[in-house]
């Protein structure tokens, strides 16, 4: 009897460190991912088809490629404002560049879905390279310097677009990487990229000398001077890499859309950080993991969905995501104090 | 003294009615951290007008204590009696209106205010919000004039000295009335001058009844002032003895808990080529000047000063981590030109910092990433930016058996191990690779007596194994019982250099003030003396 | 006197000369540079373009200013605390609407009441600021999480608020004493707007430095742990920075709601990265503890002429953006650099 009782005791206590250990690494998302579902699912029953469940993994998708850029940065204890613009910078100058190849997909189609993804890798890259240089190597404050950027890249964009999208894009880069379209038959271009984008991020993390080395400078900057990392190239780098993914965003919302569009980039910066830091990526660097920048796109895109089947207004929904961001900062800091 | 008149002695009344009940009287107190239990079943009692040192290593507990009697942390198990009032909640706030004031090593100044202000900082005079500046500034004039600090009330803090900063530092604790003055190492960064302006307060002071807790490592201060010492070693209470009736030794021993004999190895000698040496070494900030130094492999050097003495910047300018000047670096007969640390690790110098946890451990992330941080440029960890985590997880297995760290677990955060623990995680990254010369800053900060001797058996693998061994050392013991040469280093340059015999305690507090004396009778100071 | 000297011979530290000289340097930087450069821009665009030197064009830079000096002096006592408030602009938006919209729905009720309206709507609008900065202060003060963070969080809440409040529709129909008589009030020629402003701008003043709670904001920007064992309630005085802000935020709203005659969800869009470079631009430092009003105000009036300057010169205004963004990671540069200077 008494066998018994001990038994179901340190089994309690052993469930209970099970799930503060779950939470600990997982943070609450999962949990409250599937009651969100169940939820919008009992006040909307088409919220749970397989083609609602479809969309909702499809708008994640975008959203998880963006907040994957954001972790670069975030894991160095750094911080991506100019995301979201250089998202609308990329868009519109790929899609120039594109259109003068092949107006209305008349002309080199293959060689102007090239040259506009060149383009949109390149002016990736290079705001990621300033930004990286800025912080790096100039040692400013990561939030200003993108900020500065965001600005930056805002004139730029609706500059050279005079603020009106861009039409007339090839009908192959839609029917390519656009949302209509599919891979193999079965797989949406945007989960597929998503999909490549996430493994090859994991491996890169995990099983590269920058990947652990943006950890360990994210955690502690001036250990891995002392220890000798070249922390100052791989900061840099993580901003390239953000800026360089950013772009892929880009041209799958430009595939998307079908034009280029000066002005999708301003909210995607607080979604990209809502996914990320409400996944489990810590702000104060060195912690996420790629599965967290999942479960955190998931979240925001079930609620986004959800709320849109629910008929909530759009600014409403502004609100809420503003609610959801200092929530997960909240939950952040708690997870951080379970922890200890 | 004319102190009397701006120290307000503490209000009569508390006093008359029981004139020798203690101040303080603290029973069974307990104080724990994630992962440590920094102070357990603690014993205190404060008289007044008595000078009380809190004797013990660093990490003893010695500061959670004060830290606990101003609370800055509450305790978490035990009593805390002031005045015979049973305290709970007690915040700095509440401490200092109560009359206890600290004094902290790490100073509570704001830099960017004024001396002025800082004095005044949380106690402004003031009429619904609005400050009294005048009044204020006439009082601040009269305090700094009676302590006989030389200090100007509109200085910023920032540009300062390490002496001034600890004399405001003072000046903030005295402005208000006081009973319990705590002093944690207040001659640390003082002059020998400075030092015995501020003994003089203290006596003054303890004519008024004031009571004193006073933390110090030396022998010298604690002979000059000490009424009781208590002893604290990992957290515990030793003992507390009456100061007349206790020896030097006897205190030592109550510290370290065995002799000296048991703590430090012997370490033969076998000195062979300079491994290390730098002339001329001046860096930007002028820590650092003009240094003639070298290192033999085979051999440890120590190096002993006060704090802010430079002595850890010139370990650190020779590892890239300080601006250098002017002056040459030379390793294994070859110049150093713009050292950076990836370099010097790669040519066989590794430092390891004081502050493991500002500067030498990535904290939540695992043992066995800590213990590569330094070595991921070896072909042994990684090819053409790919890391090879197999070769990493043996290794790592095989430091953990050979530093004995605990737990053995190399997935463990290092964030949950204990400072004895963290440190050897960090002295991993020196075994990993083929160093040549080692540059230990306060290898043994914050560390339990145990993994304290373990270190300085390392350093005697480490010297009778061929290499060069510097230790940079605010604890005296640790430069006079295991170097076989040391320096005294003093305002960035050094001033002696002892060998064998020569070094001993009294020898090297010495030459920790030597300058002041040669600036006093007006002679040019001395351009170097190493 | 002797025994002095060779006081100071011990103590003054090393290197003290040399941080005395980059001080001074620091000093010309922050104090004598900006008025400089200021004449030197008046003068080369007095030259270029005759028409900025007309009076009307100059009362407009010193209008346009005294919105950006307002709203700039707020964000500098965020930063001054070592905060940052991204908000900013979206309080000056959310303001906008509430002031508009309780003052439509006010005058239903009273309807001859004008002056009772219009200090209910103002009243109003200072709620709602005060509101987002009690929200973003306890946030901040008592989570310790970054400021940056929870404002971006408020900056979405705050602007969809506005919007949704609108549907993104100008709110119009407030009583003309407030659209007109008061927005488009001029004392000797001069619009109120910068009576009033100069009036803040020494409140804040005289706040930031006779004042205990301005004390405190520069102690607990320049040593958090030394304010908090000195004493200083330091949450209590972080949730008071950021509502302060936020209040002064709000104000400039109103301000602006009266003169544009309208409540628009979208007033302020710019402000917030305008306010952040008036500020860097006038010596405040991110790293908390140092900044001052009259410094700032002086940003903000550098900040006005050089957009005046590109208005008269006929640079597009899209291209703005980008010299803000530009100015902004210059200033925080150079004073990066200076810092590092100083410690090292």
């Amino acid at each position: 009897m008494s066998d018994q009782v001990n038994v179901d005791a340190s089994s309690g206590s052993g469930f209970y460190k099970m799930m503060m250990g779950f939470f600990a690494s997982y943070g609450f998302l999962p949990v409250i991912l599937v009651f969100l579902y169940l939820g919008f699912g009992l006040v909307e029953p088409v919220f749970l088809t397989g083609a609602n469940a479809q969309n909702i993994i499809e708008q994640a998708s975008y959203l998880i490629v963006l907040a994957t850029a954001q972790m670069f940065v975030l894991l160095t204890r750094g911080f991506d404002l100019s995301l979201g613009v250089v998202v609308s910078v990329v868009s519109v100058a790929s899609a120039m560049v594109m259109v003068s190849i092949a107006p209305e997909g008349e002309g080199p189609v293959i060689l102007a879905l090239t040259a506009g993804i060149f383009t949109a890798l390149v002016v990736g890259a290079t705001a990621g390279g300033i930004n990286g240089i800025c912080v790096a190597y100039f040692g400013i404050n990561p939030f200003v310097v993108t900020l500065g950027m965001q600005g930056i890249a805002f004139g730029l964009a609706t500059t050279i677009s005079g603020g009106f999208p861009v039409f007339g894009l090839p009908d192959t880069l839609i029917n390519t990487l656009g949302q209509g379209a599919t891979w193999f038959g079965f797989l949406s271009p945007p989960v597929g990229v998503c999909i490549i984008i996430l493994l090859l991020s994991h491996f890169v993390l995990n099983y590269t000398v920058f990947g652990r080395s943006i950890y360990l400078l994210g955690s502690n900057p001036r250990a891995a001077e002392v220890g000798g990392l070249p922390w100052r190239r791989h900061n840099m780098m993580a901003y390239v890499l953000c800026s360089t993914i950013a772009a892929i965003g880009a041209i799958l919302i430009t595939a998307r859309t079908g034009t280029g569009e000066p002005s999708t980039g301003g909210g995607l910066v607080l979604l990209s950080i809502a996914a990320a830091v409400a996944g489990g990526v810590s702000l104060r660097g060195g912690e996420g993991r790629v599965i967290h920048v999942v479960f955190g796109g998931l979240l925001v895109s079930v609620l986004s969905v959800g709320m849109n089947l629910a008929r909530i207004d759009s600014f409403l929904q502004q609100v809420v995501l503003g609610f959801v961001v200092v929530g997960a900062v909240f939950l952040d800091r708690l997870r951080l104090r379970i922890r200890l | 003294m004319t102190t009397n008149t701006t120290l307000n002695p503490p209000t009569a009344t508390g006093q008359s009615s029981a004139a020798n009940a203690p101040l303080i009287d603290m029973k069974g107190i307990q104080k724990r951290f994630p992962g440590v239990l920094a102070l357990d079943q603690i014993e205190f009692e404060l008289r007044p007008g008595e000078v009380h040192v809190l004797f013990g290593e660093n990490g003893a507990g010695k500061s959670t204590l004060i830290n606990v009697i101003s609370g800055t942390f509450p305790q978490d198990g035990g009593t805390y009696t002031f005045c015979g009032e049973a305290l709970s909640n007690l915040n700095p706030y509440r401490a200092r209106q109560i009359g206890i004031s600290p004094v902290f090593q790490e100073f509570s100044l704001a830099p960017d205010l004024t001396i002025e202000e800082n004095l005044f900082l949380g106690r402004e005079i003031s009429k619904g919000g609005v400050l009294n500046k005048s009044e204020m500034r006439t009082k601040v004039a009269q305090v700094l004039d009676n302590l006989g600090f030389d200090l100007s009330a509109k200085q910023r803090v920032a540009e300062l000295s390490r002496a001034q900063q600890q004399m405001a530092e003072i000046a903030k604790a005295l402005l208000h009335d006081v009973r319990v003055l705590i002093l944690d190492e207040p001659t640390a960064s003082l002059s020998e001058r400075e030092t015995e302006r501020l003994f003089e307060i203290i006596d003054d002071l303890k004519a008024q009844g004031v009571g004193i807790i006073y933390v110090s490592h030396r022998m010298a201060e604690i002979k000059r002032l000490a009424d009781r010492v208590t002893v604290l070693r990992d957290g515990r209470l030793v003992g507390t003895v009456e100061a007349e009736l206790v020896s030097e030794e006897k205190l030592i021993e109550m510290m370290t808990g065995r002799t000296f004999e048991a703590m430090f190895p012997h370490i033969e000698n076998r000195a062979g080529d300079t491994l290390l040496q730098t002339s001329g070494l001046t860096t930007r900030d002028r820590l650092v000047d003009n240094v003639d130094f070298n290192v033999k492999a085979g051999e440890v050097v120590g190096i002993a000063g006060l704090v802010g003495c430079g002595k850890s910047e010139l370990a650190r300018a020779i590892f890239g981590l300080e601006d250098i000047e002017s002056g040459k670096i030379e390793l294994m007969g070859q110049p150093v030109t713009r050292p950076s640390p990836a370099h010097m690790l790669k040519r066989g110098l590794c430092y390891f910092p004081s502050d493991r946890v500002a500067e030498g451990l990535a904290l939540p992330r695992s043992v066995r990433e800590n213990m590569t941080l330094a070595a991921l440029d070896l072909k042994a960890f990684a090819s053409r930016g790919f890391l090879k985590i197999k070769s990493e997880r043996r290794i790592a297995d095989e430091m953990i058996r050979r530093l004995t760290v605990a737990p053995g677990d190399p997935e463990k955060r290092v964030e949950f191990l204990s400072g004895g623990n963290r440190q050897k995680v960090m002295l991993a990254r020196g075994l990993e690779r083929d160093v040549k010369v080692y540059l230990f800053d306060e290898p043994t900060v914050g560390i339990d007596v145990g993994a304290k001797a373990e270190i300085y058996n390392l350093i005697k693998e480490m010297a009778e194994g061929g290499a060069a061994v510097v230790v940079i050392s605010s604890e005296l013991p640790e430069v006079i019982h295991l170097s076989h040469r040391a320096y005294v280093m003093h305002r960035g340059a050094l001033v002696a250099e002892l060998t064998g015999e020569e070094i001993v305690e009294a020898t090297i507090l010495a030459h920790f003030f030597d300058r002041d004396h040669l600036d006093e009778a007006g002679e040019p100071p001395l351009q170097d003396a190493g | 006197m002797r025994g002095n000297t060779i006081m100071e011979k011990i103590l003054t530290p090393i290197h003290k000369a040399e941080s005395r000289q980059s001080a001074v340097m620091r000093r010309l930087m922050v104090l004598g540079l900006l008025p400089l450069l200021m004449i030197v821009l008046c003068i080369v665009l007095g030259m270029i373009e005759p028409k900025f030197l007309r009076s009307a064009n100059l009362i407009n830079v010193l209008r346009n200013a005294s919105f950006l000096m307002l709203i700039a002096s707020g964000q500098m006592m965020v930063l001054i605390i070592g905060g940052f408030d991204l908000s900013i602009g979206a309080v000056v938006a959310l303001t906008s609407v509430t002031t508009a919209l309780s003052m439509n729905a006010l005058i239903a009720i009273f309807p001859d009441s004008y002056l009772l309206v219009i200090s209910l709507g103002v009243l109003a609008g200072l709620g709602a600021g005060a509101a987002v900065g009690l929200l973003n202060g306890f946030v901040v003060a008592l989570m310790k999480v970054s400021p940056f963070m929870v404002t971006l969080g408020t900056l979405s809440i705050a602007s969809g608020l506005a919007l949704y409040m609108t549907q993104g529709v100008p709110v119009y129909g407030m009583p003309d004493l407030f659209t007109r008589d008061f927005g488009r009030m001029r004392i000797f020629n001069l619009p109120v707007v910068i009576y009033l402003t100069a009036a803040m701008l020494i409140l804040i003043w005289w706040m930031m430095n006779h004042t205990k709670f301005g004390k405190y904001m520069y102690a607990i920007g320049s040593n958090e742990h030394a304010a908090r064992v000195s004493g200083v309630k330091v949450t209590f005085y972080i949730v008071a920075t950021y509502t302060a802000c936020s209040m002064v935020a709000a104000l400039t709203g109103i301000l602006l709601t009266a003169r544009v005659g309208s409540g628009e969800a979208g007033l302020g869009a710019t402000l917030m990265m305008e306010s952040i470079a008036a500020a860097v631009i006038g010596g405040v430092s991110l790293r908390g503890g140092v900044g001052r009003v009259e410094m700032v105000a002086l940003g903000a009036l550098f900040l006005a002429l050089v957009t005046n300057a590109m208005n008269l010169l006929r640079v597009d205004s899209k291209l703005q953006t980008i010299v803000i963004g530009v100015v902004i990671i210059l200033a925080v540069g150079i004073e990066t650099y200076q810092s590092k200077r100083v410690k090292r």
